[in-house]
């Protein structure tokens, strides 16, 4: 579930204690699974271990829970290739996707978002294109028609969730600036 | 030679706007699919492409001629020559057999009725419904009376083809099957089709997608013109 | 198109056109008839006067009506004008099962029709239906002929079977007919823009229908009352008003008062819904004075046939009123009319009876569109049905939406009627003559010489009487009309019933 990156995002916000990050992720990602304070620790540990955040200053002597995370420049450069990122559409991509999506809204502007959202569409729309040419071809066989049927079934859903997020940004954006 | 064209069509009912500047370019034997929102304008794209509607302003050309100037009865010539329709419903006659609905429009251009009977019963032939050739509308399932309009759109060998929402009305399964025969046979013909929709799904037969929103073209970084990968044509 | 494309594509049709189809015929066959009975009684010889001043009349014939030469342009008359019925009768029909067809004519569009094939179409349907009709009236024209060929026992006819129209008139009807017919098609198809997605009807002005009504009824009036005092400026003059102004005048007066009393039908329903939607309370009233607001003209159209029939029925009753005084007259003595007035009665029972077949043709032309407009609004008394609404508050607002404005409309016909005959015929007057009087022996005044001094000149005291206002007849005539929209919304109730059943719901 790319639980480094996502804490990363969160990170981006600014300074946080380990506690501080569990209850955020809980909150920004009501629907995924509660993340565990071991699994936040250990994450923090690697994220550490790789130069990606800084323990930016300890209240006293006491394990991760007490000491604040700082984000670096090499974590922010590796946040930002990971949004501008674009998820290859195999059927399971929705929850990767739903965790880009929140953090894209979370840390980005909305220009930013917006156009991330739109290159992950197009992304899915030629993939479609490819397995409903593949389906209509006449050498296809029922398997192939029925595993191309289940690929676009679940890129279908992936596409109408990605518009309709399309237009709620739009929508919000319009309501807040306006 | 641009083949069919719309040049900044606004177009609205009264004092709303439906379209409000769009351009629109179809090759020759591309498919195209117009999608957008609800209310976006799309059917209302497709009947100014067709000549069924006339632009408050802008220009529809086909083949570099004007056709949104031409009186309504050479609009309404165009119909059973150059374009083909096919709508989500309402284009069959109900008191006319499905072989006289699909020889309409020939019939309409003045061919005789035995010519026109054999033409429309070949084609009913390769849509698969020729045993239907002598039954009402009324007595056939959606799906049998679709492809008897796909049928009364082809049977004049059109170069363009507009659907709206061709699969609406139908079933995922009869729809694919429609939608299929339809590809297949326009493709032989090297027609082209203007396919509007709002399922991505059948958005998927097209070569190429042009999405509208609120009366324009919706370029705003979502991708046009992204050719398929692997080439199809 | 070729021709034969264009026939198979008239006649396609559901059973509501084939309906419509066989009325049309049926209508142009009644009309054809009229007409030809008009023309034939038109065509009968007068023979050459033998004096000066003299008015020969035909005895072949058993009816005084056709015996007199003035009787028989009346009757002419008559005939002609129970084409008019006849004629409403033919245009409510042909808006039976309008929206399929219209529908279906929007597919033709779609399918490349140009909208002149569609016109094409339309006229060809309604033309080729006037046609056989026509061609049906002249059959039954030409039967009837052959079987009351019969002379009576004084060797007279009651029908003029022995003469026939000039050819001319006789094709003029033939070919005429259909024409009319297809002509009035085109007209009605010009409101109309028949369009590929549908059809669209030309928007009818917001305001409600303008009190033009009363300035053609005032016209109608004028020009009927301004003939007795026409004839006699030209007396004065000694001459003879021009032959055709007389004629112009009754025309033209009686089909200005006529429109003016169909067109004031639609301002008097729409008036009557808006009182009705001041003043309802109950739901089935509210229904039929939103509706009549809505479509004042619906109501119009519906009763044009039956109120030009109340409208003739008045004014005959009138034209028998006047007989009435004017035999009353001569009995008191002197003047008034010549022969008998026994069978002027008896003509005016005649013409009594041509009122009531034109009355129950035009309750046939409502009936007809009452039925239409329920089974054309099926679908939204279903689903009124099906909210909750009891169908026997639908029922009662058609009965109310019909019967309202009905009232007014008939008393109103009956009223310009009377008016139209009283100012036509007036009021029937006797004396006023001069008569010369010799006071003095014969031979006094046998001698020019003397005769002058002994002469007097009396004036004959002018005496009228006035014609009763017909009441009796007056209100049956009214009663009858009033019963005969009863019926109809009788009929259209039993429609009502399967047509608001839950089916009707169903989409597709």
């Amino acid at each position: 579930m790319s639980t480094p990156h996502v804490l990363l995002g969160l990170l981006a916000a600014g300074a946080r204690h380990g506690y501080e990050l569990k209850r955020a992720h809980d909150e920004r990602l009501p629907r995924a699974r509660p993340l565990a304070f071991g699994q936040v620790y250990a994450t923090l540990g690697r994220l550490q271990r790789d130069g990606l955040v800084v323990a930016a200053g300890q209240e006293r002597e006491g394990g991760p829970d007490r000491t604040a995370y700082v984000l670096t420049d090499a974590g922010r450069a590796a946040l930002d290739r990971w949004l501008a990122e674009v998820e290859a559409p195999m059927p399971y991509v929705s929850s990767t996707l739903f965790a880009k999506v929140a953090v894209a809204l979370l840390v980005d502007d909305v220009a930013g978002a917006r156009s991330y959202l739109a290159a992950q569409r197009q992304a899915h729309t030629v993939r479609l294109r490819e397995l409903t040419a593949a389906k209509t071809a006449p050498s296809a066989s029922l398997d192939d028609v029925v595993a191309a049927d289940y690929a676009i079934a679940h890129l279908d859903a992936d596409l109408r969730w990605l518009h309709t997020t399309l237009d709620r940004v739009a929508d919000w954006h319009r309501e807040v600036h306006s | 030679m641009t083949y069919l064209q719309a040049r900044g069509v606004v177009r609205s009912y009264g004092p709303t706007p439906a379209l409000r500047g769009v351009n629109l370019d179809v090759a020759e034997g591309e498919i195209v699919a117009v999608t957008g929102p609800s209310g976006c304008g799309k059917s209302t794209l497709l009947h100014c492409l067709a000549g069924i509607l006339r632009p408050d302003a802008g220009e529809v050309l086909w083949r570099g001629e004007r056709i949104d100037t031409w009186s309504e009865a050479a609009r309404s010539r165009l119909r059973r020559s150059t374009f083909g329709v096919l709508f989500q419903f309402g284009q069959l006659v109900a008191e006319l057999t499905a072989a006289e609905n699909v020889a309409l429009p020939l019939l309409l251009a003045g061919t005789g009725r035995r010519e026109a009977r054999t033409a429309a019963l070949g084609w009913l032939d390769r849509l698969g419904v020729a045993d239907l050739a002598d039954t009402r509308p009324g007595e056939m399932s959606g799906g049998q009376q679709q492809r008897c309009a796909t049928a009364r759109a082809l049977v004049t060998e059109p170069r363009v083809l507009f659907a709206d929402e061709p699969t609406g009305a139908l079933d995922t399964l009869t729809g694919e099957q429609v939608l299929t025969r339809l590809v297949r046979l326009v493709r032989e013909q090297g027609t082209s089709i203007v396919l509007v929709t709002h399922e991505p799904r059948i958005a998927a037969y097209a070569d190429r997608e042009v999405v509208l929103r609120d009366g324009v073209v919706d370029h705003d970084g979502l991708g046009l013109d992204v050719p398929l990968a692997g080439g199809h044509r | 198109m070729r021709p034969s494309t264009l026939l198979r594509l008239a006649v396609a049709g559901t059973a509501t056109d084939t309906v419509r189809v066989v009325l049309t015929a049926l209508s142009a066959a009644l009309a054809a008839l009229a007409g030809l009975a008009a023309l034939t009684v038109l065509a009968i010889p007068t023979p050459p006067p033998v004096d000066e001043g003299d008015v020969r009349w035909s005895d072949q014939y058993a009816s005084q009506l056709l015996v007199e030469p003035g009787l028989r342009g009346g009757t002419a008359f008559a005939l002609l004008l129970l084409t008019v019925p006849v004629l409403a009768l033919a245009g409510q029909c042909a808006r039976l099962g309008a929206p399929a067809r219209d529908r279906r004519l929007a597919a033709l569009r779609l399918a490349g029709a140009t909208p002149g094939q569609v016109t094409r179409l339309a006229v060809g349907e309604t033309g080729l239906a006037a046609l056989l009709g026509t061609a049906g009236g002249t059959a039954i024209y030409f039967g009837v002929r052959e079987a009351f060929d019969t002379p009576d026992g004084q060797g007279r006819l009651a029908l003029p079977t022995d003469v026939l129209p000039a050819p001319g008139a006789f094709a003029a009807v033939l070919l005429g007919l259909p024409v009319v017919a297809g002509l009035a098609t085109a007209l009605m198809l010009r409101r109309v823009t028949v369009g590929p997605l549908g059809v669209v009807r030309k928007q009818r002005r917001e305001r409600g229908p303008r009190p033009w009504a009363g300035v053609l009824i005032g016209l109608g009036l004028v020009a009927f009352a301004a003939i007795g005092p026409i004839d006699r400026w030209y007396a004065t003059r000694d001459t003879q008003p021009p032959e055709w102004l007389t004629p112009a005048l009754l025309t033209g007066g009686g089909l200005a008062a006529l429109v003016g009393v169909v067109v004031g039908t639609g301002w008097i329903s729409y008036v009557t819904g808006r009182l009705l939607r001041r003043w309802a309370r109950r739901p089935a009233t509210l229904l039929a004075a939103a509706r009549l607001t809505a479509d004042p003209w619906a109501g119009s159209r519906t009763f044009a046939a039956l109120l030009a029939a109340v409208l003739l029925g008045a004014g005959a009753a009138g034209l028998r009123a006047y007989f009435e005084a004017a035999g009353d007259l001569e009995r008191r003595g002197g003047g008034g009319l010549a022969g008998t007035d026994d069978f002027y009665l008896s003509t005016m029972d005649l013409v009594d009876l041509a009122v009531a077949v034109a009355m129950v043709v035009a309750a046939g032309g409502l009936v007809v569109a009452l039925v239409e407009g329920v089974t054309a609004r099926r679908r939204a008394y279903a689903a009124l049905v099906a909210t909750g609404v009891p169908a026997a508050t639908i029922g009662r607002s058609i009965a109310w939406q019909a019967l309202a404005p009905a009232v007014p409309a008939v008393a109103l016909a009956l009223t310009v009627g009377l008016l139209l005959a009283r100012g036509l015929f007036g009021t029937p007057t006797s004396g006023g003559g001069t008569v010369e009087f010799c006071d003095a022996a014969e031979q006094l005044c046998n001698d020019p010489a003397t005769r002058a001094q002994y002469t007097r000149v009396e004036v004959e005291p002018l005496v009228s009487r006035t014609p009763d206002v017909p009441l009796e007849h007056v209100a049956w005539l009214g009663a009858g009309a009033l019963a005969a929209v009863l019926v109809t919304v009788a009929v259209g109730l039993l429609f009502l019933r399967p047509g608001t059943a839950v089916e009707e719901l169903r989409a597709t």
